[in-house]
Formats: C-alpha cells, structure tokens, sequence
C-alpha cells in the first residue's frame, strides 16, 4: 500500500491530536504520572523489539507491532487488558498483516516464557501467565480497538530515500538515523506525526550526533519546520530520560502501580 | 450480530460462507462474510486479515465496500456492501446474447477498479467472473480479495499458484514468482473476451499444459524474439510450436475491431509488454463510453 499515505486509514484515522491523547489517558493518569506512563510504555515497547527479535521479524513488522501496541492503549486504559498479553499479541498480529508468515502460538508462547525468564526477570519474577487461547481472543479486542486500521507508514521507507537524496556514501549516517526512528518508537511520536516528518527529525538528530552540517539541505527539504523541532524535541527528552533512570531498578515497582486488569474469563 | 437478520446463503467464499442479511434498523441489504477460525493456532485467518486491510484503505465505486468488522466469541464477520448477483451468475442469466453496450460498460469499470487498485500497489492475483459483483443499476465492483497483496518493497517471491487456472496468464503457468500488475490485465482480457462471447470462457483449461496449449494455439507460441526471457522461468517447458493461425475474430465472432484490438493487447503473453489498466481505459474502443445506466 506505499505511497499513498494521503489517502490512507494511517492519516485519516489514525494522526490524533496531542490534547486528545492526553485526554485518552486521564484514567491512567490519576494513578501514575506522565513519567512513570511513558516508562511503562518503553518497557513494553522494549517487550515486543526483544520478541520480534527472538523471533527473527524483519524491523517492519516489529516496528507495526508496537505501533498497533500505541494505538490500543491511545484508546484504552492500560487496566483494558494487561499490556504484558497485548504485546505478544500485537506481534502474532503485525507477522501475518506484515505476510511475514504466521508464527505458530506456541512458539509465540514459549517464547515469551524464555524472554521473560532470561531477559526480563528484573521485572518479572513469575513465570509468563498466559496461553494460546488468551492471544486469540486478545487478537479480537486489539482488532476491533484499532478500527481493523492494520496498514501502518514507518519511517524507515521515507528515511532511506531521504539518505540517498544526500549522497552516495551515507551508510553511517543512515544506520544511526535508522536507530534513532528505532528509539522513536519508544515515544508517542507514531501517534502524532506523519512517518516522513519522523523520518526527518530523526535524521536531523543524528546529524547533530555525527555533528555533520546539513543546514543547507534541511532549508530546501519543503516541509513544516516547526514540526521537525518539535519531533526532536520528543526525541531529546526520550534521551534524557534514558540517561536519568535505571529500568532495572524501578520498573518493578512502577509495574506493581500500574492500573490493573480483570482477568478475562477464559473460554 | 442481533443488528441483522440472516437470509438466504449466498456462497462459499476463500474462507467462509456468505450470507445475505438485513439490517434491522436501516433495512439496508448487505452480505455477511463468516470467518471460520476452527485452525486453533492460526487466529483471524491471513486471508481474511489481507482482505479486512486492504478494503479498509480501498474505497472506490468499482470495490465493493467493507462496512463492518463484527467479533463474537470465536467468529468473525465482515459485512460487506450487498450487490445483486457475480457476473458468473450474470452468465448463466444470458442465453447467449449480451448487449454490447454492456459489454463495454463493465469493461471499463473493471479497468477503473483495476486501475485503482494498481495505483495503490494493490494486486487482485485471482480476477474471475465469480469475484465479479454486479448490482442492479448495473455497477460493478471487484470483490475476494483474500489472495491480493500489496506489492510494495521489498521485492520477494510472491507463492505461486493462486489465479484459477483459466485466467492465468502464461508467465504464472510458466511458475514465475514475481507477479506485477500485468497478471491482473491478462485475466482482465480473458474475460473482456467472455463478455463478449456472452459468458463462453476463451481458455477453459484443464491442466496447467492444456491452458498453455489453448493459449498459445491462439496467440502463437512465444518465441526468443517476442518473449525474450521465456526460458529462464522456473517450470518452463519447450511447447510445439503453434502459429497464431486462427484469428480473434474467429475466437470472438461478434466483436468490433476496436474491441479486438483493445483484446490483443490485454492478451500478450511477454507480461512486459501488456497494456496497462489505466492505457487501456483510455483506448480507442472506449471513446463512446456510455456507462450504465447513465
């Protein structure tokens, strides 16, 4: 479906407006700050990137997942359904829109289980809860809650043709940009802005990182320049965040606070 | 699902039985799409989730409209926009006479609908009459697209084997993998020139080697010179070589060169060197287009 954004459920439906958003989440945010909100997020984001990596997807489809992962809880209180069956869910989801092929549940389950047990034990002390028959029926809530919306834009498409209008020999250049539109995806960034705008302001990140001067370039890119600040913005305090908390340390605590779910009545 | 009120079945679609329903509110007619999903480990079949997403970014006159995704526990059903009957049925309707200026009314809105999906990189793969819709004020509209794709990058194989065997341009029958738009314009000529014919399909096979022998009887083998890269496809082998001896007009008795000329091009077997939907839309044979009931 490239390259007809314009037209696309991505842009009509699915570009929410910043007040909207923070609305959506007044319910998860009595309890929890705008802070400790997002670290959840990048906890789970970090779930699904470790998932489809263990999994062997291609960064597409990992980076769909987490983008349907977004937009449910846009839309949903994080105690809906426990983000910790959501994510699986959104990667059994992404792997057969993406064709990447269906990945068997137990497969899909068995490797929660050794993800958790191996990678995420700071957080999770017990064993992975969940079964076959609860991604299945979670894949109903997830494609109902996103509108059967399942075509997403990334940015890594935009980012490549962007990379190749500056020059032959920018392989640095685009393997840091495309890490940083990986990091973008721990912010609420997919939400906001258009996939060829983020593409952009990562780009623009890291050129400040290789300190390489593209000013020129930039000016002649025609494209609305406050909005390129403010997805840098976004990205900076995702940084900044970063450096300022061990996930290690508190993820724990802040996974205990999180609002809970109602166990689903199994079927 | 108490919002409709079943009626009568109307078939088995790539993975689920339709139904024609009411909506108990609006009275509006549509066609209810079940999903099985008695495969445990698979959830919502890849076929229908293809289906689901590419129609919810394909909204066109010439596509048949997705309303509504219904979940209950264990089943899955789309609601579509209903239309009358498939042009299969349309066929069966006919006793061999069609009126021409039909034949070229859903001549055109096939191409349109085509021409839309191509634009949106959106590959139909296994046009028929039977994936045909046909409403009373004469509209129709492209449907099943549980085997489309998007074919944006990156470039991979594509499984083979997904056009019924008698709309299947010769690169396919041949196994090749990388399918584009012109796969669906060879299917389109097939059936311009069963239209014409009042629903006698011109290539009704049996194997893979009988619909290359009809085809080629027809259009003449393929040589080096006319299809240059032939050879090298994967399941390719030598066939006699037929000259194109009989003629279109013989095949497709009562049609007008302008139709036989628009056919020729839809009909090329070097898939390079087929017409486009959106050329074809603008060929000499449309220029009179009077569309139904317009």
């Amino acid at each position: 479906m490239a390259g007809n954004f314009w037209q696309s459920s991505h842009y009509q439906q699915w570009i929410l407006d910043k007040q909207d958003l923070i609305r959506e989440r007044q319910l998860d945010l009595q309890v929890l700050s705008e802070e400790e909100y997002q670290k959840i997020g990048i906890f789970f984001s970090n779930f699904i990137q470790i998932l489809g990596e263990q999994l062997k997807l291609k960064q597409q489809v990992i980076a769909t997942a987490t983008v349907y992962f977004k937009r449910f809880y846009a839309r949903n209180s994080l105690k809906s359904i426990d983000p910790l069956l959501l994510s699986p869910t959104c990667v059994f989801l992404a792997s057969k829109v993406e064709e990447f092929g269906v990945i068997s549940n137990s497969r899909l389950i068995s490797t929660c289980q050794t993800v958790l047990k191996n990678k995420l034990n700071y957080a999770y002390t017990q064993e992975f809860p969940y079964r076959t028959n609860h991604i299945l029926e979670c894949e109903f809530y997830l494609l109902e809650n996103l509108d059967c919306c399942l075509i997403v834009f990334q940015p890594y498409r935009p980012l490549l043709q962007l990379v190749q209008d500056i020059g032959q020999h920018e392989d640095q250049l685009l393997a840091l940009a495309w890490r940083v539109v990986n990091d973008s995806l721990r912010t609420d960034l997919s939400l906001l802005y258009p996939p060829y705008q983020i593409a952009i302001g990562c780009l623009q990140i890291a050129c400040v990182i290789m300190q390489k001067d593209l000013k020129s370039w930039f000016a002649e890119l025609n494209v609305d320049i406050d909005k390129i600040q403010e997805i840098s913005r976004y990205i900076i305090s995702l940084f900044e965040l970063w450096k300022s908390y061990d996930e290690k340390k508190d993820i724990q605590g802040l996974l205990n606070k999180m609002p809970k779910f109602k166990l689903q009545p199994s079927r | 699902m108490q919002k409709y009120e079943k009626l009568d079945k109307i078939g088995e679609g790539t993975y689920g039985t339709v139904f024609k329903a009411k909506n108990r509110e609006t009275l509006e007619i549509v066609a209810l799409k079940r999903v099985r999903l008695d495969d445990d480990d698979e959830g919502v079949p890849s076929s229908a989730l293809r289906e689901i997403c590419l129609l919810k970014e394909l909204k066109h006159r010439n596509i048949v409209r997705l309303y509504d995704v219904l979940h209950s526990d264990k089943k899955l059903v789309l609601v579509f926009e209903h239309c009358d009957q498939d042009l299969k049925k349309y066929f069966d309707s006919l006793n061999g006479d069609i009126d021409p200026n039909v034949v070229k009314s859903f001549m055109y809105q096939l191409l349109r609908g085509l021409a839309f999906c191509h634009s949106h990189n959106v590959l139909h793969r296994d046009l028929k009459p039977q994936n045909l819709l046909i409403n009373k004020n004469g509209e129709l509209k492209l449907a099943d697209f549980g085997l489309a794709r998007a074919f944006g990058i990156p470039v991979k194989c594509y499984s083979a084997e997904v056009v019924t065997l008698w709309y299947r341009p010769p690169d396919v029958l041949f196994g090749a993998k990388l399918y584009t738009t012109s796969i669906d314009m060879w299917s389109a000529g097939c059936i311009f020139a069963e239209l014409a014919n009042a629903g006698r399909p011109l290539f009704p096979g049996s194997d893979v080697d009988d619909q290359l022998k009809r085809i080629f009887k027809l259009l003449g083998t393929p040589t080096d010179e006319t299809w240059p890269n032939m050879t090298t496809l994967p399941d390719y082998k030598p066939m006699p070589m037929y000259q194109p001896n009989m003629t279109l007009v013989q095949v497709v008795p009562k049609s007008t060169t302008k139709m036989r000329d628009l056919l020729q091009r839809l009909l090329v077997c070097n898939p390079s060197h087929r017409i486009s939907a959106e050329q074809a839309m603008s060929h000499i044979y449309f220029t009179d287009i009077n569309l139904l009931p317009k």
